[in-house]
């Protein structure tokens, strides 16, 4: 069907002022892509088809969503009675709503996921560190966009969450108390607040979709990596992106909105994970809600920020936590890549990933003696992980690498 | 391929784990389990005869309004019907109770909360609202007032009054008392998200039109693939 396309004198007269044409064979029918990529490399075009579901739904939430704080009748917000005529009155603003409030979740486990893959094939490694970091800056949005639109609908945990978080700023010293005020727009969480996060729930997922543009530019000069982790010399080797991957992709993507369609239309709450109980409940600064924590998302990084007794090591830990992923290009200095053929990696990096789903569990439980201590081990691990990688070379035998795919 | 039988694995395992421990107590006893029906138009009604003439004496659900009681078809009564219950009221106002805010603060020292998401705003959801109506007890120590001891209420101490005076009650009024707990558990199910109906109706044939595009695509993927050796 390209092909009749391109023959068309419409596409000659595009061709001619846009080089169309060769973009299309460049970036797409001649555009080389390993022929071994497994499922694990499905993940890329899935959280790019959230990022747009997430920004076509959003834009029609706003048409119908009020950012204020304002009371209305029986202990309830302008915002909160917006958020519930979405549900009740517009046509198909459940369908909507349901969409935005899962996709968010679904865009995490998506991204996690691409993140792993990543990780255990070492994808991040030359010549591909800038795609890694790239990637890192996408992921630290994302994370900033779910945090702002989880204000939006000022239930109680949209409300002790933002509490909790912007508190977290006057542990940082001499300026931290002034960020923390600038971010809430006066002294505690209220009107003023719902409205800059509101501003910022749009603007980051903007940046995103441009990010992503220059992530996905700096894939295409540096190519895929492979589950053998190898460089690719032969022409055989490789095959088209289209119709190869595209028809991958695609099966992909309906084999996810499978997954996700059944979450939206049959448990959208996903038992308390997707959407919170205690965001039912409207927003109520002087009642406290038994337990915050963040959604499942950020859990990981909420225990680490727990594990430590002082609030400043504490946040020092978790921002250090992420920020210490922009440097896994240069502190892993194997020169092979894949975990299959490192074996102790392979086991370090399974252990990792299971790590983050204790952090994640820690962080998302009511606080007791024994998980913290779990909590402060996986913490543990966590830095410990990375901090052993530069030393992994002088120890681990490595594999012989096959010659080709 | 080890990797992706792995995480698909982990992936199980949590989607799994999501579900189990979906729902943990809010606090107290153990819930019981609550016989609700969001489909049925008679359970439904007798729920709401229920909130109107017990609940509304002091609580609100302000996003119902008269109308919803006439246009969702779960509930569909007529505009006569309507009209008895509404009264004075708008159609299209909230289901709001005579009884002012500021007034249930003064009787009972606290603002009767709103239900039109009570299901979807308590942890155990329909089956809560089930345990508490028929959880009200005499205090085993003997000191907080009759009415105002609710064994599944986080805290037990409550300050709603035993509305379908579930207290000493006679052993042959048990039945129907959990029957009326539960039709207005059913009633405040439905009102917390009125298109719940539809979205399941919609989501099977959302789900039966994926199947077959998953399996086209997956056919059409493996004809194009069929040459590649890999």
């Amino acid at each position: 069907m390209l092909d009749k396309i391109m023959k068309t004198q419409l596409f000659a007269w595009i061709d001619k002022r846009t080089d169309a044409e060769a973009i299309i064979k460049s970036q797409l029918t001649e555009y080389p892509a390993p022929k071994n990529l497994n499922y694990m490399w499905n993940f890329g075009s899935l959280a790019l088809l959230v990022l747009v579901l997430q920004i076509l739904t959003g834009i029609f939430l706003v048409m119908y969503y009020k950012p204020s704080a304002e009371a209305t009748f029986g202990g309830f917000t302008v915002a909160f009675d917006s958020v519930e005529r979405i549900m009740r009155d517009v046509n198909f603003g459940w369908l909507i709503r349901y969409m935005h409030a899962v996709g968010a979740s679904m865009f995490f486990v998506v991204v996690y996921m691409h993140i792993g893959r990543g990780m255990y094939y070492g994808s991040f490694k030359a010549p591909r560190e800038l795609l890694w970091i790239i990637g890192v800056v996408i992921l630290l949005i994302m994370q900033g966009a779910a945090f702002f639109g989880y204000l939006l609908p000022w239930g109680q945990m949209s409300f002790w969450g933002a509490t909790v978080i912007t508190n977290l700023f006057g542990a940082i010293p001499v300026l931290g108390e002034y960020i923390g005020q600038v971010l809430v727009g006066g002294f505690a969480v209220g009107d003023p607040t719902l409205n800059r996060f509101f501003s910022l729930h749009y603007l980051f997922p903007l940046l995103l979709a441009a990010i992503v543009g220059g992530h996905i530019h700096a894939l295409h000069v540096v190519h895929s990596n492979n589950p053998e982790g190898i460089d690719l010399h032969k022409p055989e080797e490789t095959i088209p992106f289209h119709p190869y991957y595209t028809l991958k992709d695609a099966f992909g993507v309906a084999f996810f909105l499978l997954f996700y369609c059944y979450i939206v239309f049959f448990n959208p709450q996903m038992g308390g994970y997707f959407i919170e109980v205690d965001n039912y409940v409207p927003a109520n600064n002087l009642q406290t809600p038994a337990h915050i924590a963040p959604v499942w998302y950020l859990t990981p990084w909420y225990t680490i920020l727990r594990s430590f007794e002082s609030k400043l090591l504490g946040v020092a830990a978790m921002g250090g936590s992420l920020a210490i992923l922009f440097v896994l290009p240069f502190l892993c200095k194997s020169a092979v890549r894949s975990a299959r053929y490192r074996p102790m990696y392979k086991i370090m990096v399974i252990m990792f990933f299971v790590d983050v789903i204790v952090l994640g569990y820690c962080g998302h439980s009511a606080p007791t003696a024994t998980l913290k201590v779990v909590g402060q081990i996986a913490t543990a691990y966590y830095f410990l992980f990375f901090f052993a990688l530069p030393f992994l070379p002088k120890i681990e035998k490595t594999k012989p690498v096959p010659e080709g795919i | 391929m080890k990797m992706t039988k792995f995480v698909m694995a982990a992936v199980a395992a949590m989607v799994m784990g999501f579900s189990s421990q979906a729902m943990a107590s809010g606090g107290g006893a153990h819930l019981e389990h609550a016989n609700v029906d969001v489909t049925d138009q008679e359970q439904i009604r007798r729920g709401l005869t229920v909130f109107t003439d017990v609940c509304m004496g002091c609580h609100s659900a302000k996003y119902i309004t008269f109308r919803g009681l006439m246009d969702y078809p779960e509930i569909g009564l007529t505009r006569e019907e309507v009209d008895e219950l509404r009264g004075e009221k708008s159609l299209m106002s909230g289901m709001i109770s005579d009884l002012s805010i500021e007034d249930a603060v003064v009787s009972y020292g606290k603002a009767p909360p709103d239900l039109s998401l009570i299901v979807p705003g308590r942890r155990g959801g329909a089956d809560y609202v089930y345990s508490l109506l028929t959880g009200y007890e005499h205090d085993p120590d003997g000191k907080v007032p009759d009415g105002n001891w609710n064994k599944v209420f986080p805290g037990n101490r409550i300050a709603m009054p035993d509305p379908i005076s579930w207290l000493d009650h006679e052993a042959d009024e048990a039945a129907e008392l959990k029957q009326q707990a539960e039709d207005v558990a059913a009633f405040l199910t439905f009102i917390g998200d009125p298109h719940q109906n539809t979205r399941r109706i919609i989501g099977c044939w959302v789900m039966g039109f994926l199947l077959l595009l998953t399996f086209v695509l997956w056919r059409l993927k493996v004809e194009v693939w069929k040459d590649v050796k890999h």
